[in-house]
Order: structure tokens, then sequence, then C-alpha cells
């Protein structure tokens, strides 16, 4: 169930290499509290333990023609 | 409790408000206790409480019962299952009767927790589960069921054992709720409505309720006429009597009483959807053993001179001498062993046993003990002769004087019951197997039985999640219930209006849907106060789908009415028991289906007004739901009686009673024969008997929310009732937190000026559903034909009717290709790998929009066919990308990581919230309150607007011809209305029937214009925008409420020239959604044909549609025979003679191969002299003229010409060629 696990079996089954472990923040929809969760770490809040987070907005500039 | 603020005065008052400031507190601040609008929990409590009544510690008062809820209830009734293990040494409790030890097995108590976090999961700090959470992950609401079974072993001795049976939905806001009793800030804080209000279930994070739906009235016997009865069977008539039973857990058995054209009657139950008919003597025998003389005078009644009856009672009594039957022993023993195999009672059981368990199973379940079934079924028998002789008339079930309501948890609870039943059934056939095949059964084994546990499927979650899910029904007994599918529906939160309606609507049933004939469908006066005239929707639903009025209750506690028959007894009435009665002198008094006395009809009359002054006083402890209904005697009318009702699941509605001025409570059966005033100016003294508190209570909530609908055609106000709950408005205060897959948001709502003072009750300001906008009626340019309507350009700029499209798409890696099912840790994966050049200069485009999550951006805006998710597959290494497919632009307006019950897993599956802009453009869909809708045709520049004198451009413009046929006065007034409160700052009032013809609405709204220095009609003088010019005449402006409904252009355009063709028939295939083309039919066709415009018909049918060229062959006129040879290689040369071919080397398959055979044949015939053989004629003929030809065969050639044909024709040139059919086109 853990990283471990999966990274073997990825091992024997295919060539396959993990793209490089990235963190992402997201925002806890119970609590509210900013949780890094890296890619294949399981969706919960380390502070409450909810189950649902949501993608922050992003930081880079958008902009719309404005017609 | 009277729903609902009550008319504080006929007369409109002349002050009011907005309350802006009150309703942005309480938006701001919510209460942390009690409600801001009380009335939204009160018109769902059936729903909640229904499904409360589930539960002991429901909250509901006890009644006569010991308070126990539906489920324990129902465990009482299903009672316990028997096995024997065949075991033949001595010592086992039946061993002398070679069945061996005797097990008992049954379900001893259920129980249903609140929604909670696994206990997997260990970290969680809030263990409850909201229902916003099931909402977001797309999850459904439910609790742990468990039950406990106890069986005996071969000594006695009681097991029991627990048994987990999964996670049963819960109905929000109920008993096992999370938030049951939260407050408006307590709501908000767990992401609800602050008046969220409950009474759905919620599955896969769809909001699905369960509809109401309309039974016949129970523990009341009806008397029937159908013909369909007559063909039964021989000697079977029309005439029948029906009554449905009901148990205390609710569930239900239909009895039907048949009259036979010799004068006896038989007794009709289902049992597992098979129907079983028995002599109804049989019955009267087996309940108390009741001698011929008792039945007889039971009948009779002491009416013997009245020998209609007597001569049929003494055919009854004479045809049953031939069973030879004449205890009621010998009655149960023969009914226990014809049925002994269908009921699938225990071995050890003896007939009279069996016969006795089956009585009490379907013979009138509402009763307990057989001597009060026994009293009723005599009942039952006197009306059905009655019936026959026409002394009285038969009832209509169609009538809501008949009907009762199948609540939500009435329907939970049965189900509920039937799928425990079932289990103890499994276990018991499955030990039965066992026994059978000779396996180890060993009774004093715990092991063995929870091995047998094991075998057996518990889960009955999963079944009730389906069946909400679906709305199918999977029962083997039917549940008593008329259809099978379409319990459920979902509460599309679309806007507030349609979505309250949901909880409000009431159906006839799917049967009723299929029928030809439309009796079902009336609008019957029976049903005033209790179904809403107006709110139905128009088609084919009509009249079936109907919606509660407003005030109307249905009850859901038990009442206590056990000490009535004693109370009534002391006041007059004759006691059931008493040995005679005069049955012409005496009515019947039933309370619940149950005879407790005999009355004579003054008496019967005083009974039914003490009773209803003890209840409307609140004396004897009379309840208020008690519903007192009294028939009295009438020539060929309803069988006469004094019926009372105390039970669940009925009609009641609040009115006054004028005898003491207090509230009484009234039911639909009572109703008939009551008088009440619609207002205290219509009391006619002497004959109305009540009041009704509101004169608008007879509507449904929306229809009360149309102003002034009493001036409207009712038709009008019908397709208002529609139109609003297709506008788009304010769905959810929560939109943050909701997932519907749809949801319509207009930007700009606004509180309507002109309003009835319901909208205020219920709150409707907090979900604004239009906006209100400068009308003038007026045809300006020419655009404003046909419905259409003017939009100001510059009232569009501000945000007139601006409104927003919320879409879901969820990206399920579970469902994506390349996912392994059967592993637990997933191959999928979301995020961007390797192989995807995320910088540098060439670097992929999914960069502007996802990012190294593989989740898209929130706030970017996305056009079709832009990666909206990307994930890797772990198997093949690669990325790949889920696209988003609308076609419109949309903004990623949030995203959703969904985690997994108990939060362990990794990210598998996203909900993303797409943003659509839709502000109005030509083609949008508008209607004011009134059913007048129309279609935007043009957005007109402000400056050529026209203009009235202070310079008021109007927003709208639409035509005078809207008017004279439709009749919306309503409108008009309106108009008026909001034209005086918006220069005055009032919220109108407009609720219905305030005005008269005295007092006139148009007098006060004139008088407020004329104080506001407007024209006292509302017309104005205007001036063209165009040309600075004054009309000619006055123009009415005013103020109006718009709707901007939800059918916009942009999700219905349909253009095609070319695209997608069937590749069976090569014609456009069909569908707005696949680029499709629209069908041009017959009729169109006809149109064609009778313009004489050959050469549009000749393009539509063939050249836009499915033009394609034939090689036909002019020798024999077949399609299908073309051949080639390979010109390349020169002729063909067969031996001795030339095929004739084509330059392309084409010839005809058939012919080449029939001349051929023809020269051999010829050779043959020649050779034996005998005349060569004739031709093949083909089945179909049809000619192509000359000119149509499009390349002509050389002559000598391959004989083969060119055609254009339709690809069908081809296509069934092959069809029937297949089915030995040749077609012979002859080309000239």
């Amino acid at each position: 169930m853990d990283g471990g696990n999966s990274n073997q079996q990825g091992m024997h089954t295919t060539p396959f290499t993990a793209p490089p472990r990235q963190e992402m923040e997201y925002i806890c929809a119970d609590c509210g509290v900013k949780n890094e969760i890296k890619a294949r770490e399981p969706i919960r809040c380390r502070e409450c333990g909810h189950r649902i987070m949501y993608k922050k907005r992003t930081t880079r500039m958008v902009q719309f023609e404005a017609r | 409790m009277a729903i609902g603020a009550e008319a504080s005065s006929s007369k409109p008052k002349p002050k009011s408000n907005f309350r802006t400031v009150d309703r942005e507190r309480t938006f701001k601040h919510p209460v942390e206790s009690g409600h801001h609008a009380p009335i939204l929990t009160e018109f769902v409590k059936p729903h909640i409480e229904s499904f409360n009544s589930l539960f002991d510690d429901s909250g509901l008062p006890h009644g006569d019962s010991d308070g126990s809820g539906l489920l324990a209830l129902g465990i009482r009734d299903i009672g316990e299952r028997v096995v024997f293990d065949n075991d033949s040494r001595p010592g086992s409790s039946t061993a002398d009767r070679g069945l061996g030890n005797r097990m008992r097995i049954w379900v001893d108590s259920a129980t249903i927790s609140r929604p909670m976090v696994p206990e997997k999961d260990k970290k969680c700090v809030e263990r409850r589960v909201f229902p916003a959470e099931a909402r977001e992950r797309l999850t459904s609401y439910r609790g742990r069921m468990v039950i406990k079974i106890k069986r005996t072993d071969a000594l006695g001795a009681i097991h029991e054992y627990t048994k987990d049976c999964g996670l049963v939905p819960v109905m929000v806001r109920s008993v096992r709720c999370n938030i049951q009793s939260a407050s408006p800030a307590e709501l908000v804080r767990r992401k609800e409505e602050p008046e969220e209000f409950g009474g759905y279930f919620i599955i896969n994070g769809n909001e699905r309720l369960i509809r109401y739906l309309i039974l016949p009235r129970r523990n009341h016997v009806i008397s029937l006429i159908r013909n369909s009865f007559a063909a039964r069977g021989p000697s079977y008539t029309p005439y029948a009597v029906q009554i449905r039973g009901v148990r205390p857990d609710q569930t239900s058995c239909t009895n039907n009483m048949h009259y036979l054209s010799n004068g006896s009657a038989m007794f009709r139950f289902s049992w597992r959807k098979q129907e079983y008919v028995i002599p109804v003597m049989l019955i009267f025998k087996a309940l108390v053993g009741a001698s011929d003389r008792e039945i007889f005078e039971g009948v009779v009644m002491e009416d013997y001179e009245n020998t209609f009856l007597t001569d049929r009672v003494e055919l009854l009594l004479r045809g049953f001498k031939m069973f030879g039957l004449q205890t009621g022993e010998q009655c149960l023993a023969y009914l226990g062993e014809k049925f002994r195999i269908v009921t699938g009672q225990p071995e050890d059981m003896s007939n009279v046993e069996v016969g006795t368990w089956l009585i009490n199973k379907v013979v009138l379940v509402h009763l307990q003990s057989p001597r009060e079934k026994f009293r009723m079924l005599l009942f039952m028998l006197r009306k059905l002769y009655s019936l026959v002789s026409s002394s009285c008339c038969a009832d209509n079930p169609d009538s809501p004087q008949h009907q009762e309501v199948l609540l939500p948890g009435t329907l939970y609870a049965m189900i509920l019951k039937e799928k425990m039943e079932e289990i103890l059934n499994n276990i018991r056939s499955t030990i039965a197997a066992e026994v059978r095949t000779g396996a180890v059964v060993d009774f004093q084994d715990n092991k063995w039985f929870t091995k047998v546990l094991s075998r057996v499927s518990f889960d009955i979650g999963a079944k009730m999640s389906n069946f909400l899910a679906t709305g199918n029904l999977v029962s083997p007994t039917g549940l008593d219930l008329q259809q099978a599918s379409g319990f459920t529906i979902v509460a599309e939160k679309l806007n507030w209006l349609r979505y309250i309606s949901h909880f409000r609507c009431i159906h006839r049933g799917a049967f009723f849907a299929e029928l030809k004939t439309t009796t079902v469908r009336k609008l019957l006066p029976e049903s005033w106060g209790f179904m809403c005239p107006v709110h139905t929707p128009d088609g084919s639903p009509c009249g079936l789908l109907n919606h509660l009025s407003r005030s109307c209750r249905i009850v859901t506690a038990p009442l206590s009415v056990k000490h009535i028959p004693v109370l009534l007894g002391s006041h007059g009435m004759t006691q059931a028991f008493a040995p005679s009665v005069d049955g012409r002198a005496n009515l019947c008094v039933q309370l619940d289906g149950q005879v407790i006395g005999w009355a004579r009809p003054h008496v019967a009359q005083q009974l039914a007004t003490n009773l209803r002054i003890w209840k409307t006083e609140g004396l004897h402890a009379i309840p208020m739901d008690l519903e007192i209904g009294l028939v009295p005697e009438s020539k060929g009318g309803q069988y006469p009686g004094l019926y009372l009702f105390a039970s669940r699941s009925r009609m009641m509605r609040p009115v006054k009673y004028l005898a003491n001025g207090r509230d009484d409570q009234v039911g639909s059966f009572e109703q008939v024969y009551m008088d009440i005033a619609c207002t205290p100016a219509e009391i006619e003294v002497g004959v109305a008997s009540h009041v009704e508190h509101n004169p608008t209570n007879f509507l449904s909530i929306l229809a009360n929310l149309t102003p002034f609908s009493d001036f409207n055609q009712s038709p009008r106000n019908i397709y208002q009732c529609q139109m609003g709950k297709q506008t788009m408005g304010t769905p959810s205060t929560a939109i943050r937190h909701r997932t519907d897959n749809k949801l319509y948001y207009l930007q700009t709502g606004q509180s309507p000026i002109v309003r009835p003072e319901l909208h205020n009750t219920y709150a409707m300001d907090s979900f604004p559903n239009g906006t209100n906008a400068v009308v003038a009626v007026i045809s300006y340019t020419g655009y404003d034909m046909e419905d259409a309507m003017i939009l100001n350009k510059s009232a569009h700029e501000r945000g007139f009717g601006y409104g927003t499209v919320y879409k879901s798409q969820i990206v399920d890696l579970k469902d994506v290709r390349g996912a392994t099912k059967s592993s637990a840790v997933p191959t999928v994966h979301f995020g961007i790998g390797r192989d995807v050049r995320m910088e540098g200069e060439k670097a992929h485009t999914c960069g502007d929009f996802l990012e190294k999550d593989g989740l898209p951006m929130v706030g970017m805006r996305v056009s079709s066919g832009d990666p909206i998710a990307a994930y890797i597959d772990e198997v093949s290494g690669r990325t790949r990308f889920v696209k988003y497919k609308g076609d419109e632009g949309a903004y990623i307006d949030s995203v959703r990581l969904l985690g997994s019950d108990a939060g362990d897993t990794e990210l598998q599956k996203l909900h993303i919230t797409l943003r659509i802009t839709r502000s109005p453009v030509i083609g949008d869909k508008f209607s004011s309150r009134h059913g007048q809708k129309g279609v935007c045709s043009q957005k007109w520049p402000a400056v050529d607007m026209p203009f009235s004198e202070s310079g008021i451009q109007p927003d709208v413009i639409i035509n005078p011809h809207a008017f004279p046929s439709r009749m919306t006065i309503g409108m008009l007034v309106e108009s008026m209305a909001g034209k005086s409160g918006a220069m005055h700052g009032l919220a109108q009032d407009a609720t219905p029937f305030r005005f008269t013809e005295e007092d006139t609405a148009i007098d006060y709204f004139g008088q407020q214009l004329l104080a506001a220095g407007y024209n006292y009609y509302g017309n104005e003088p205007m001036y063209s925008g165009i040309t600075g010019e004054e009309f000619a005449a006055d123009i009415y402006l005013g103020v109006v409420y718009y709707q901007r409904l939800r059918h916009m252009v942009l999700d219905k355009f349909q253009v095609r020239t070319t695209g997608p063709v069937d590749p069976l028939t090569r014609q456009p295939v069909k569908g707005r959604k696949r680029a499709g083309g629209i069908r041009f039919g017959e009729m169109e066709r006809d149109a064609l044909i009778a313009h004489g415009t050959s050469f549009l018909l000749q393009d539509r049918l063939m050249n836009c549609s499915d033009y394609s060229t034939a090689w036909v062959c002019r020798t024999c006129g077949s399609m299908i025979s073309l051949g080639y040879d390979d010109v390349s290689l020169g002729e063909a040369v067969g031996p001795g003679e030339v095929n004739p071919v084509g330059p392309g080397g084409e010839y005809c398959r058939v012919c080449r191969a029939a001349s051929q055979e023809r020269a051999e044949a010829e050779r043959d015939a020649a050779r034996r002299n005998q005349p060569p053989p004739g031709k093949p004629i083909p089945d179909i003929q049809m000619a192509v003229a000359k000119d149509h030809l499009l390349s002509r065969g050389q002559k000598g050639g391959g004989d083969l010409d060119v055609i254009a044909v339709p690809y069908v024709f081809r296509y069934l040139c092959t069809e029937l060629a297949a089915m030995g059919i040749a077609i012979s086109v002859q080309v000239q």
C-alpha cells in the first residue's frame, strides 16, 4: 500500500522510471490547512485527517481578452 | 400547528419593505439556534419523520404502541424460520417424526448507525461524516447496519450472532444524520445551506429522494365496479369490494371480495405475486368457527324482509355445504393443507397451525383478533351486497377521498424488512440444502453455523443503495405495490423553486402513466386543499404528477386512540359485540378499519360533532389528526357509516372550525361531506362548518409565488409553475461545495418588487430567480413579433440576465484505459511523466494548462480539446491526457482531489468544476412570471430605444399582441405595481384574492402611480429613439420581474453542411451531439412535391443525403452483379468465345454466368434436339429513363451502365437479394 511497494512493482514489471518526486501544496477542504502532498501519497490532511483537498489557484498570470 | 404566517388582513398593506438589511445580517451571521425560515423545515417533515419512524428513538410520539420503530416491528412480523437436521437418532427433539433436531432462527434486532469514518482510519480527528463530504467526494451518505441473529440449538439453548449488513443510505437531517438538529450557523460550518432541510439521500454524490406515491386509503373498504373483474373467470361479476390492510410495521396486504353471479362471494389475496381465491365462507368459518346462523345473522342484521339479502346469504350458506367442512378447525386444516407448500412452513406444523398462520398473514392484516376480522369481513360482505343491489354506489379510487400517501420511510422500512426476511430464508435454505446433500450438519457446533452464515449474503447496504440509485424495486413479494420502478428521483438543484418542488410532488403511480383512459388525470373537487390544481406539468405526466398544496400535511406520527371505542360507547354507540343490531337503522362505526360499534344516524351525527369539538378543544385526549368521516345516509350514494381514521400517511390540512373558532385538521375523506368557506365573507350561516385560514392555501408553494395569479387565465399560471422551475436562478448559496453535474446560476438576481406574501415566508429572497426589468409593451422595431422580445443592449451590458453554468467533469483513473481492476495498488497515477517535455523550446503545450501533478491550473481558461488532466500509465510509462470535450470555452473553477473512505489511498479521482459564462445572446429564452415566455430577438442599442418623458428607457420591449389572447392581466397589474413600487420604494404585495370588485387592484396601484406623478393607468407618452418623435399612442411602461430560462441557443443550435454519415445507409446521422442533420421527413417531402420544386426535392433527398452511383446491367437489370476483369492482362478469353467486357473491365457476373449456362444448355439442347430454356424473370422491375444515365457502357462492351441512385437503394437491393428477391432496373 505504501510507496515502497509500488516502486518494487514498477521495477519488476517495466523499465518504468518514476517521475521526480515533487510536492504540491493543496488545501484541506475541512480545516483549510495547506498540505504538501507528494505524488502517490494518500489524500489525507495531516492535521485533521480529512479526505478532500482543493487545488490552490494558480500563481501564473492569467490574462484573458476582455471582450 | 398551521403552516405559515396567516393573512393579517384582507387589504393590502400600504407600507412594506424589502428586508434587505435583515437578509444581509442573517447571511453574514447565521443564527446559532432556531431557524430563519421555520417553514422550510416544516414542508419536508413527512420525508424526515417517516424515515425517523424506522427507529425506536424516532422522537415521534408513541401513540398506542410501545414506541418500537418500523424496523423492530418488521422484525417481529418476520417471525422465525425452522430447520431440521434429519437426525434419526433418538433423543433429538422431533426424531419421532424422522425430522431430527429442530432449530429456530430469527432476527433479534437491527441497528443503523450514523455515517462514520471507518475504524481503519486512526488519524482522523472528526469521526463523523457529514453530507457535504459525501457530495464532494461523490460517495453515498450512509451508516452501518448491523443485525443480530439468534438461533436455538438442539437442546433449545439460544445462540446469538452479530452480522454486519453493510452501509445503508441515511436520509439527510433524519435522526441518523450527523446534522439532524444543527442550527443555521452550524449548517453553514458544515458547508450546507443555512436553511438546509434534508429529506433526501446522497447516492454517489447525487441527491436522490423517494417520491410520494398515491396508494389506496388503508383499512377502508371501497366498493368497485370494474368490467375486468368479470373476466376473472366463470360466474365472476364486475362487483367487488377491496380493502388495503396495513400492519403495524406499515407493510400492507390488499384483500378483495368478489361477487359471483350465484350470489356468493370469493375472497382474493396475493402471496408472493401469485393470486389466490378462497370462498369467503371458508374464511368466515376458519376465523371464529362461526355457525351458519351466526353468519346469517351477521350479514342480514335483522333485515329479514330484504329478500335480496336473505336469498344471497342462503345461497352462500348452501353453496358451502359441498365442501363438507363443518367446524372452524376443519376449515383451518383444509386451508393449511392447501397452502402448506406455497407458504413454506416447517414440516412439523399441523395443518390447522398453517391455516391459522395464513389467516394471520393475509386476511385483514390490520386487525389482530379473529373476531375483529370476522366482523370486518361481515361488513365487507354487507357492503358488497349493497353495491350489487345498487343501494350504494361504487367508490372512486381516483378520488383523494380514498387515497393516502406512500411515505419514503415507509417504503424504506418495507424493503429493509423484506431484505432481512430474505436473509433468514437464505440461511434456512442453505442449511436445508446441506442436510439434503448429506453434508456434516451439527446444530450444536457454533463454528458450523458461523460457516453457514458466511455463505449467506448479508449486504443489505448495497441493495438499498441500488434501490435509491435506480428507483428499481427488487422484491419477491412486490410489497403490495403496483409498480416496480420509478420510486426515486434526483432532486435537481436547477434552481431553488425546482428543488423545493421535488419534496412536495406526489405521483399517481407509473401504472397509470400507460393507461389510455384519462380519468385518472382528472382534477377532482375532492382534491381541493390537498393537491394543487395549478401545479402540474402539461404533457404526458399531466394530472399524474401533482404537487401537494401549501398547507397540506401528511400524518407521520402514530396517534393514541385506544380509548375512543369506550368513549363513544359511553356517548350512545352500540358496542360491536351487541347480539342483535338492526342493520337498516344503524350505521357502522369504524376506527381504522375495525368495527367498533353501531349507531343510529342521528347518534352517529352527534358522535361526529362531539369528536370534532373534543379534538379541536383537546378534550378526552382526542388527537388533532383524527379524521372523522361521517358518511350520511343517502339514496344510492356512498355506503354510509362513521369512519374514523387515526393512522399515518393520511393527508390533512388546517382549517378553522366555526363552531368554536378553533383550528381544526381536516382529512381528504371527511372533507367531501363538509362545507368549508373560502373566506370569512363567504360563510353561510347554518351551512358552513369550517372556514379556510387563507384563501390561497389550496395552491402549492410555487403556484402561490405567482403574483396576482387570480388575474390570469388559469393555464398561464400552470405555465408559470413550469417555467419557474426552468429558470436560471440561484440554485444554492453553497455553490462552492456543490458537485452537481450542471448548475445554472444567475449572477444578477434581484428581489422582486412585486411579490406575494409567501415570498417572504418561504425566504425566497435568499435564492433570487430573476431581475426586475422596465418593460414597454410596444411594437417597435418589428423584431418583437411572435413572442420575441427586444433587449436593451445597455441593460445587457449592465448585467441583465447574465448567467453562469457550472459543469462537473470527473476524472476517475479507475475507469481509464490501462487501469488494473484486480490489484489493490493502482498502476495509473496522476502526473506528467518524463516522456513529456515541460521546459525548453519544444515544450509540450499541456504546460499551458497542467501543472506537474497532472492537474489543471485553477483559474485557467480551456477550450475544446485542451488537456484537463494528465496521468501516467505505469505499465507503458506513457503520459496520457484527459481532454476537455465541451464546445465552449470554460474556466477551471475548482479542482478537488478526492481521497478514499478511509483516507489511505493515493489520488485516483478528481472532480473539476468548470465555469462557463453565458451572457444573454440572441435566441435565449426569457419569461415573466405569468407564463409569457419569449426569445430575445435583438439587443437593441440604447440610443435607438424609445424613451419616456422622464428619460426612462425600457430594458425589455414586448409586443402588445402577447396579451389579448392570453389574458394575463396579472402581468399588466404587476407592471403597474412594479412601477409604483419602484417609485415609492415599496415591496408590493401581490398575494392573490386580496382585491375585490369594489376595491380594485387597478385603482390601488393607479393611485400610487398618480402620487408618483405618472398616468393613473400606467401609460406614458414615449418618444422614438430613432426619430425623436413622440408616438401617437401612450405606451404601457412598467416594471416586471423577468426570469431567464435555462433553454439557451448555445445548447440547441444545430447546423451542418457536411459531416458524419451513417456507415450502413451513408445518410447523414441524426443528433446535435454528433454534428448530425435535421431530418427532412415525409411531410416536408410532401410540401416540396406540392410546390413542384423538384430540383429542391432532388437536392434534399439525394444530393445532400446519400448520393451514390451504381453500375447496372442493361441486360438483366441487376445492380449487385458487378464484376471486373483485369483489363491490363488483356481480354479474358474463354474456351471458344469472347466475354463482353466494359472499358474498365467491368461486366455483369449474372449475365456472363447465364450466357455461359445458356450456351451450354443450347449445346446440350442442340445435342438432344430440344428447345432452349427460357430466361429467368426478376421479381421486381423498375425503369430508369435514358437521360438519367451517367455513363453508358459501350455497345457490345460489358453491357453495364452507370446510374445515380440513393445509397440506401443499393443497400435495399442487397438486403432483398439476401432474401432471394431480385430487383431489376431497366435502363432504356
